[in-house]
């Protein structure tokens, strides 16, 4: 892994999004098995995937993962707990005012 | 888990084309969840054989899904005239909605990932029925979204994300934190409308019994994966990170609660004392497996809450006045809130040794 340059990837996932009553979710598995370090960015290739209400699109697309930098990856290690608090639900959003 | 990246502009801006023609659609909301990734061979390596007997119960009760058939309207789902409701709790309610939806989602999508990347049996068992309950109770509110006019956009996959990282164990103090508070965010609500059914405004409130259940029993099985290893809780580093959790997380609250009057006018809540009530459920039951509970009845404890909410609306008064003036003002009111936590945070913490069982049933 270069300790300053990103390296990218391209590799074939799979894109489910439930727009449905019973469930809302949206996933992407890497097809090759890909696994995502911290501070590594993915980005699905093609058009926004927008499933009407009641529909469930599984799809087949490409992706390109750029992988961070030692550098990058060591300083989300060390900093990316700090972002803590995006794990709590508070019922409203942080905007103060509306 | 929290909605950081759906942006008041994102809420308001994005107008929906030809998305969705079933319902009155008028505005749209990008979702936009953050992606996380953690020690996944950390969590491989947990060993939930110490808290077996608990273990399995929990997982056959999560298995068994209590609330399969809970999330469905029915007859109790009255009619909800949005166009009469006033327009400044409507737009305080749709945030509630929104913020609540995304935080499920977002909670459905970090547990799915945990569970896809895991080989840990026990762990991804765990995960993937926490991810169906937060999937489901996403629709639900979307739902109730849709209702209003507002559609959800989940366009989020094709742009470009990326993964910040937390340690396991923070993921455990904040996760169970926010499942023990929804749970006891929501029930204070429910019990409160039982008294005062004329202040429910919609319907959503009447579900919020059996949901909160479901949080409850997401906080036990982080209660139980905590107690897998006496190093998570147990040491003196442990407790000063669990005291700080605690104090981000109530006084993040207080302030998000204070800034929504509308909201709770409409409920007849008085935003203190709920706040309170909901501080007094959370760390009853936290002694289950928190080395140190708040005092949240010592005479600094509001006024540095107060301190904390007044500093805020300064910070977000000058950001929006910005040049000179407003650059320093915030600097001044930024200061003014990292001396209130401070403050909170030195309060004498109370401390515990929790109890050789950890599992509890909700009770409120």
């Amino acid at each position: 892994m270069p300790l300053f340059t990103r390296e990218t990837e391209q590799v074939p996932c799979t894109v489910e999004v439930s727009h449905r009553f019973e469930a809302l979710h949206a996933h992407v598995r890497f097809d090759n098995g890909a696994i995502i370090h911290p501070g590594d960015e993915v980005l699905v290739h093609g058009a926004p995937i927008l499933a009407a209400f009641g529909e469930l699109i599984v799809e087949k697309r490409q992706a390109t993962i750029t992988r961070a930098s030692a550098v990058e990856r060591l300083w989300t290690r060390l900093t990316g707990d700090f972002d803590f608090m995006e794990l709590c639900e508070f019922s409203f959003s942080e905007e103060i005012k509306l | 888990m929290k909605d950081h990246a759906t942006t008041h502009d994102e809420l308001h801006a994005e107008m929906a084309a030809d998305f969705d023609t079933t319902a009155m659609a008028t505005q749209t909301t990008l979702l936009n969840p953050r992606f996380y990734t953690t020690d996944f061979d950390e969590m491989d390596r947990i060993d939930v054989s110490p808290v077996r007997e608990d273990w399995d119960k929990l997982l056959a009760q999560m298995k068994s899904d209590p609330n399969k058939g809970h999330f469905k309207k029915n007859a109790d789902w009255d009619k909800v005239d949005w166009a009469g409701m006033d327009p400044a709790l409507r737009v305080e309610f749709i945030d509630f909605l929104v913020s609540s939806c995304t935080a499920e989602f977002s909670g459905c999508v970090l547990y799915k990932e945990m569970k896809r990347r895991g080989s840990n049996p026990d762990i991804c068992e765990l995960f993937s029925y926490m991810s169906r309950d937060e999937a489901r109770h996403a629709g639900f509110i979307n739902d109730a979204l849709r209702e209003a006019g507002v559609a959800v956009n989940l366009g989020f996959l094709t742009k470009a994300k990326k993964y910040t990282y937390f340690r396991p164990k923070f993921i455990y103090y904040a996760t169970y934190l926010s499942e023990k508070i929804g749970y006891a965010r929501y029930i204070t609500i429910f019990r409160h409308l039982e008294a005062h059914p004329e202040q429910r405004f919609h319907p959503i409130f009447k579900w919020f019994k059996e949901w909160c259940n479901d949080e409850f029993s997401h906080g036990e099985a982080f209660a139980l994966l905590m107690r897998t290893d006496p190093k998570i809780t147990g040491t003196w580093a442990a407790r000063m990170w669990i005291r700080f959790f605690l104090t981000a997380v109530y006084s993040t609250m207080w302030v998000r609660d204070h800034a929504r009057h509308d909201f709770h006018k409409a409920l007849g809540v008085n935003i203190d004392d709920y706040d309170q009530e909901v501080f007094r459920k959370t760390s009853t039951i936290a002694r289950q497996v928190f080395p140190v509970e708040l005092d949240i009845d010592h005479p600094r404890w509001i006024p540095g809450l107060r301190a904390m909410n007044a500093a805020m609306i300064d910070m977000e008064t000058c950001t929006k006045k910005g040049g000179v003036t407003g650059w320093l003002g915030h600097k001044i009111a930024a200061t003014r809130a990292m001396l209130a936590f401070a403050g909170l945070y030195l309060i004498p913490v109370k401390r515990n040794t929790p109890p050789a069982s950890v599992r509890l049933e909700p009770s409120y």
